[in-house]
């Protein structure tokens, strides 16, 4: 069995020390989170990177601050910690869902945001979707200087992103939604999800939806917004099997990543019955 | 420059990459061969640890990190030379079949045991979705679980 050797790990005391060790060694090096991605490149069969700059010991990366029209997130909060930390305010039921389902307890301890969004060739990222629907942003920094940019667009450009850049935080504009993360692993728990649905609507005061953001997760490479869904559950009611309905009728837009475990098919086959099971939780 | 790691109170060295998975220095250097290295992916849990008290899958650790923690492996676990309350309620259930689950078993769950003494049964099995028993299928780790936590 191939194990990891031959990797130098420098344990940033600070962001700036990290942002210095990131730009000086350039492509050489890469950010350490959890290491719940980097320690399985033997089984991917991909070399590591000579250098790591482990960020996990610097204070504000693991800082949450909850203001009341915004919350921030620092990069190295684990899924645990943020699962706990947002485990009261009910706007952000999707993310709480999100990081405090995933993979198992143990690696929700080690598994940080920052690593989730990160890491472009996991398509079953839980955080992405989730935040997508959230409307986040996020906030990158690097020895240069900080860009503050949507989390779209951080997702098209993060695979060529120039080394010596970190993601710093992400921030999530409080907006009083309802939200909700449907996911299917293939056992009840502890598996990568086959697909992932996203919610967020704000509701009027006759229960029609003013405003949707719809996000799948696992299903292509990269998690992306439903618009056209969104498009058709705004002025209804919102009702769980009318969002099926079109959800059915709008998936073929979609074109699954086929797997040794799953294929291509089942993945968009699925989403009327997770947007289902998304809207009724939103208790349609 | 080795590297210096706390293993069951002993102050042990390595001249390992600071990169190589904790499990294979515990295993190859220390021969501490509870921790199984199965999955190697963090699905399994046969390779948890003890980490400053909590459960980590040695696999996916790197040892550099692990300086300056208190790693703790199934071997020491013992309570004044004794099998821990978890350790006793397993063999008191006869939940053990093949064993190589069980390590990581007795760790997450004295874990749990030590840190949620209100644990219920779907706590438990929460606790434990990341430890794979291939044999068992569960009901006689849950039920030694309930015991010990009933017990202590
Ligand atoms: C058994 C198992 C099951 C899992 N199940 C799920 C699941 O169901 N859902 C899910 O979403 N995830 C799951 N994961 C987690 C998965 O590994 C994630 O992608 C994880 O969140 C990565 O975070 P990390 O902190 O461990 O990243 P690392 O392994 O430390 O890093 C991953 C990549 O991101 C880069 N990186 C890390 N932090 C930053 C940063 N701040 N700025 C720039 N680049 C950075 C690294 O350089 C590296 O390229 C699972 C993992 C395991 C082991
Ligand atoms: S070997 Fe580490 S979790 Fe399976
Ligand atoms: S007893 Fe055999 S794997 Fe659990």
């Amino acid at each position: 069995m191939d194990t990891p050797t031959s990797g130098s790990v420098y344990v940033a005391p600070s962001l700036p020390a990290a942002l210095d060790a990131l730009d000086e060694a350039g492509s050489e090096a890469a950010p350490f989170a959890g290491g719940t991605w980097i320690m399985r490149a033997p089984i991917r069969h991909e070399p590591l990177k000579s250098r790591y700059v482990a960020i996990g010991k610097i204070p504000e990366l693991h800082a949450i601050k909850v203001d009341t029209d915004v919350v921030e997130i620092g990069a190295a909060v684990t899924h645990a910690a943020l699962a706990t930390a947002l485990a009261e305010l009910s706007e952000f039921d999707v993310l709480t869902a999100a990081a405090g389902r995933s993979a198992n307890p143990a690696i929700r301890g080690m598994a940080t945001i920052g690593g989730n969004l990160a890491t472009t060739a996991f398509a079953a990222a839980d955080c992405v979707p989730a935040l997508l629907c959230l409307a986040a942003e996020v906030e990158i920094a690097s020895r240069g200087g900080r860009e503050r940019i949507d989390l779209e667009q951080f997702l098209t450009m993060r695979s060529t992103l120039a080394p010596g850049w970190l993601l710093q935080r992400i921030i999530v504009p409080r907006r009083g939604r309802k939200t909700a993360h449907a996911r299917l692993p293939l056992r009840q728990a502890g598996d990568y999800p086959t697909a992932i649905v996203s919610l967020a609507v704000s509701l009027d005061d006759a229960g029609h939806v003013q405003s949707a953001r719809v996000s799948v997760g696992s299903v292509e490479p990269v998690a992306r917004r439903w618009e056209r869904l969104e498009d058709a559950l705004v002025g209804h009611k919102l009702n769980a099997t009318k969002a099926a309905d079109a959800a059915a009728g709008l998936a073929g837009e979609f074109t699954g990543r086929d797997s040794a475990d799953v294929p291509a098919w089942y993945r968009v086959r699925v989403l009327p019955g997770l947007v289902r099971r998304a809207a009724a939780a939103l208790g349609s | 420059m080795g590297l210096s790691l706390t293993v069951n109170g002993d102050h042990l060295t390595s001249t390992a990459d600071p990169i190589t998975p904790l499990i294979d220095i515990l295993r190859e250097e220390f021969h501490l061969t509870g921790a199984k290295p199965v999955c190697r992916e963090g699905f399994c849990g046969a390779c948890m640890v003890l980490i400053d008290g909590k459960p980590t899958p040695s696999c996916l650790m790197p040892a550099a990190l692990a300086e300056a923690c208190d790693i703790r492996t199934v071997e020491g676990l013992a309570v004044n030379g004794g099998l821990n309350p978890i350790q006793v309620a397993l063999e008191a259930c006869d939940a053990v079949q093949c064993g190589m689950c069980f390590p990581g078993m007795v760790v997450s769950l004295t874990h749990l045991v030590t840190t949620r003494p209100e644990a219920t049964r779907d706590d438990i099995r929460a606790a434990l979705t990341g430890n794979i028993c291939r044999c068992t299928g569960y009901e006689r780790i849950i039920e030694a679980a309930l015991l010990a936590l009933a017990t202590t």
